[in-house]
């Protein structure tokens, strides 16, 4: 198959050729649902590179080794000089690599893979070997964001991004099953005739210049957005050169500028929550509640039909202050409370077996990341400690007649063991319903979890963030290293209408799968605060019962710590409890903002 | 090619940070923190072309003073003979992400060992960098493992190496300079305080500024060789201001009157340790030599104290930094009445 072939999927496809036309548009970021056919389409660029380039596939299980390149050791050891063994970015240069699901990629790899990127020349300094070379390539990449997301400052390298539609339309289905078995049948494929546009464009390019009214649009757009820095606008200018010079001209116009926009900016809007502070309520935030409301009552309708046992559904929704009308119907933003020191936190022996003593974590590490920490006799990987070969082979050397070089044998052969600090991940899941919001009690709840903050800085761990509210949960804030971040993200948060606590564990479930999947030595720590009263089902079943299914289910997992911090007001007349409850099916500790606090004697004797 | 520094546009806060470190490399390094996209890595790496010479032991390794701290090779060979000197200019090192403890602080010279089975003492990055500026991109991307051995060799001056059975000691004074975006995660407050000076940037919003940045860039990238010349004159101007502020530093004098007013500032802020104290005043002579004044005003206090505070305030990790600069203006109003 073809690029020309190809059927819809035209904002992709463009910014496949505009890269192709000028490798100065800084690769594409093809962001899509799955069966898209951004993979497809990523693997058909190849066709339409005139020339011969390399285009590399990195697989998601690369190491940093094979990414950078390391020593080779056979060749070092029979010439007795050192030799390179070259990793992926080096044999990627004048061509492309191509990345598929990149926010699986472990975020190291990401930036060293980027790294190269505004520098054109890669520095290798690993393992005795330094060097410096050319280095200059596309990035082509895919990601499905159902699977987690990529940082903005990463995605912020990539000089453009499509967003790809779901093919939907019957026609277009249809065509592209034509364009599918058209092609199959093919044994040899002509040229790529998007490839001849291609080199003509090439061709072209340099002689290519701007009108005053394009360049103009292109400082403009980049005034009407919000995106930080100037790279969108660098990059805007080199595609719609190349976009011109696709079109056969030499002058660039200002609709070329305003078909490459979409490219420039798609990955460079503000993110959720980075826009300014909500404003305070007014009447628009009013009309929402409205809207609210209705659902409110049809939640209370629910929780009554969903005969929870103890009817304490029913109570949940009933403010213990009588103020239950308004707290379930209006949306605010609380401020942060007072942050307090937190209590140390003993976790569990890890229950997965893993070595691991609580606050950070030591773990020997597969593969060839981390440090070099002693040498073994035998290994998985040859990683080979090479001075503790040289060490082992010495004593033997006049026996075995050595003249000029070293005599190595097998037996000398010394392993590297590696350690790294695991990972930690943090994870917080903030109940943000209209039961939190009465008597301020979101401001405690945002002061207890700002203190978790402040210690998660302490002891340098990464945390996100979920809030459940309304009728879902929402990842407000991926894993993220800045628990600044965090800080600013929890101060926006508001609070209002049901509580679906199960959609807030599922998602929980879901992001703990997914780091697990991808960095399988992380530890979660995945922190609770919650009043325990959910009363929005996701499945149509009893809320309550649906929230213990599935806390069940999420406290099996054994590489996950859990602490519950309940947040119901214990001296009032309608406690539930419900929260201790839920730790009990967590498996978590449990806390009440009261025990959550530092003993300040208890620890100090400690420490 | 890289992008010439004086054809960056504004900016001019980090420009002068870096020329201050030049000027005096005692200041102790740069952290430039700031939104993506906005030449903060460009302007790092253009600095090298206005960088001036210094005077080295002639075939030395790591670029030795021969009026200072000696390698253990500079050592022995003074010994035999007074050391031959040498010119070399300085350089901007870079540190990438990847790089392996070996790398950094030197190791067995695996080839010499190899083929004459002898060991020797092959230098790392750290060794590259002494007396030069030691860049790293993405600091807080950096591993610990790794920021822990920069911190050591910071602290020291030094870098001793007891490994693999050699032993060697070369000095490592580098100039650090790091850039980060503070959204992808933080720097440990050790390696924080290490830098002398901290600016934040952020891009420019003034429609004619953005065009001048697109068509700087636009030409640069069409024809890197054309662009250098056309701003050859500028860049040349600006490396013999340097030149000549480094040789006034000394003539400086710092009298009492100037340090009474710089403490006056940090003991309002109250804040902990002396090394705020001490770069402010570097930087301050920095800036006078500069500016071609002859004696350190408020106004070099002011602005040297803006550079080397902004990383230094007592403030909780999430305290909005807007406030504390309301107030750090607040306390330097009132200590530097400016004329």
């Amino acid at each position: 198959m073809r690029l020309s072939d190809f059927v819809g999927q035209e904002e992709a496809k463009l910014g496949l050729l505009l890269n192709a036309v000028d490798p100065r548009c800084g690769g594409l970021l093809m962001v899509g649902g799955r069966g898209c056919g951004k993979s497809t389409l990523a693997r058909l660029y190849r066709g339409i590179m005139p020339g011969k380039s390399p285009f590399i596939e990195l697989p998601l299980n690369a190491t940093e080794d094979s990414l950078l390149g390391g020593i080779d050791l056979e060749r070092t050891l029979a010439d007795g000089r050192r030799a390179l063994q070259p990793g992926i970015l080096s044999r990627a240069h004048d061509g492309t690599v191509f990345v598929d699901d990149i926010n699986l990629l472990s975020p190291e790899l990401t930036a060293l893979l980027m790294e190269p990127q505004d520098r054109g020349v890669e520095l290798i300094e690993r393992e005795g070997l330094s060097g410096r070379r050319e280095c200059r390539f596309s990035v082509i990449a895919t990601m499905n964001p159902e699977e987690g997301g990529l940082s903005p400052h990463l995605a912020d390298r990539f000089g453009l991004c499509a967003i790809m539609e779901v093919l939907d339309g019957t026609e277009e289905r249809l065509a592209v099953l034509h364009a599918v078995l058209t092609n199959n049948g093919l044994s040899d494929e002509p040229t790529d005739p998007a490839c001849l546009d291609v080199a003509k464009a090439r061709k072209l390019l340099a002689s290519v210049c701007f009108s005053p009214e394009a360049l103009d649009r292109i400082a403009e757009t980049a005034e009407r957005s919000a995106a930080q820095g100037h790279r969108a606008e660098l990059f805007h200018y080199h595609a719609s050169r190349a976009c011109a010079a696709l079109e056969g001209m030499i002058r660039v116009e200002a609709r070329h500028v305003e078909r490459t926009a979409g490219l420039a900016y798609a990955h460079r809007r503000l993110l959720p929550g980075e826009e300014e502070p909500p404003p305070p309520p007014n009447d628009q935030q009013r009309e929402d509640g409205r809207g609210d409301d209705r659902e409110a009552r049809q939640g209370r309708q629910d929780s009554v039909d969903g005969d929870s046992p103890d009817e304490s559904g029913k109570q949940g929704e009933r403010d213990p202050s009588g103020s239950t009308k308004e707290s379930s119907d209006r949306e605010e933003v609380q401020p942060t409370g007072q942050p307090f020191a937190v209590r140390n936190i003993a976790l569990p022996r890890d229950r997965a077996k893993r070595k691991a003593t609580g606050r950070r974590t030591t773990t020997r590490t597969v593969g060839r990341g981390g440090r070099y920490a002693k040498s073994l006799l035998r290994s998985a990987d040859r990683d080979v400690a090479v001075d503790a070969t040289l060490r082992a082979c010495a004593p033997f050397q006049q026996e075995r007649g050595r003249t000029e070089r070293l005599i190595i044998e097998r037996d000398d052969l010394r392993f590297k063991q590696r350690e790294r600090k695991t990972g930690h991940l943090v994870l917080f899941v903030v109940d943000g319903s209209g039961s939190m919001g009465a008597k301020q009690r979101m401001t405690a709840v945002k002061g207890a979890a700002q203190s978790l903050l402040l210690d998660c800085y302490r002891k340098r761990d990464k945390v996100a963030m979920i809030v459940f509210r309304k009728d879902r949960a929402e990842l407000v804030l991926p894993p993220t290293g800045s628990v600044e971040l965090a800080a600013k993200r929890l101060a926006l948060l508001p609070v209002g209408g049901k509580t679906p606590l199960t959609a807030g564990l599922l998602e929980a479930h879901r992001l703990v799968k997914r780091t697990l999947r991808n960095r399988p030595d992380t530890r979660i720590l995945v922190i609770l605060l919650t009043d325990g009263r959910g009363n929005h089902s996701i499945s149509g079943k009893p809320a309550l019962d649906e929230g213990r299914r599935m806390a069940r289910m999420l406290g099996e997992e054994a590489r996950c710590d859990f602490i519950v911090v309940d947040t119901e007001q214990k001296g009032s007349l309608f406690r539930t409890d419900l929260a201790r409850n839920l730790a009990e099916m967590l498996h978590a500790q449990y806390f009440t903002f009261e025990t959550l606090q530092a003993e300040q004697l208890f620890d100090l004797a400690r420490t | 090619m890289t992008f010439p520094f004086t054809a960056i546009v504004g900016q001019e806060e980090l420009k002068t940070a870096l020329i201050l470190n030049v000027i005096d490399p005692g200041i102790g390094g740069l952290l430039v923190t700031g939104e993506k996209g906005t030449a903060k890595s460009t302007a790092v790496r253009a600095l090298a072309e206005l960088l001036p010479e210094l005077e080295t032991v002639r075939e030395c390794r790591f670029q030795c003073d021969p009026r200072g701290n000696l390698c253990t090779d500079c050592r022995e060979r003074e010994a035999a003979a007074p050391l031959p000197r040498d010119r070399n200019k300085m350089r901007v090192v870079e540190l990438p992400l990847g790089i392996t403890e070996d790398r950094l602080v030197g190791t067995l010279d695996i080839e010499h060992a190899l083929r004459h089975g002898e060991k020797r003492f092959e230098a790392g990055l750290l060794g590259d960098a002494n007396r030069n500026f030691l860049y790293v991109d993405e600091v807080n991307l950096l591993e610990d493992h790794i920021i822990d051995l920069l911190l050591d060799s910071a602290a020291m001056g030094v870098n001793t190496v007891e490994r693999e059975g050699i032993s060697f000691c070369h000095p490592a004074r580098f100039i650090l300079v790091g850039t980060m975006n503070p959204e992808e995660g933080d720097l440990r407050p050790q390696l924080l305080d290490r830098f002398g000076l901290c600016v934040q940037v952020a891009g420019l919003h003034d429609r004619e500024r953005r065009m001048d940045i697109l068509r700087r860039k636009a030409a640069f990238d069409d024809d890197p060789a054309g662009f250098g010349e056309e701003w050859r004159q500028q860049q040349e101007e600006l490396a013999g201001r340097i030149e000549q502020a480094r040789k006034r530093l000394p003539a400086v004098p710092l009298d009492d009157g100037v340090l009474e007013r710089i403490v006056s500032v940090t003991a309002a802020l109250r804040l902990d340790g002396h090394r705020a104290d001490i770069v402010i005043m570097k930087a301050a002579r920095a800036l006078a030599a500069f500016r071609e004044l002859a004696a350190i005003g408020n106004a070099d206090i002011r602005d040297a104290a803006l550079l080397a505070l902004l990383h230094r305030r007592k403030r909780l990790p999430f305290e909005e930094m807007g406030n504390e600069q309301d107030k750090l203006l607040g306390v330097l109003e009132e200590a530097l009445p400016c004329a």
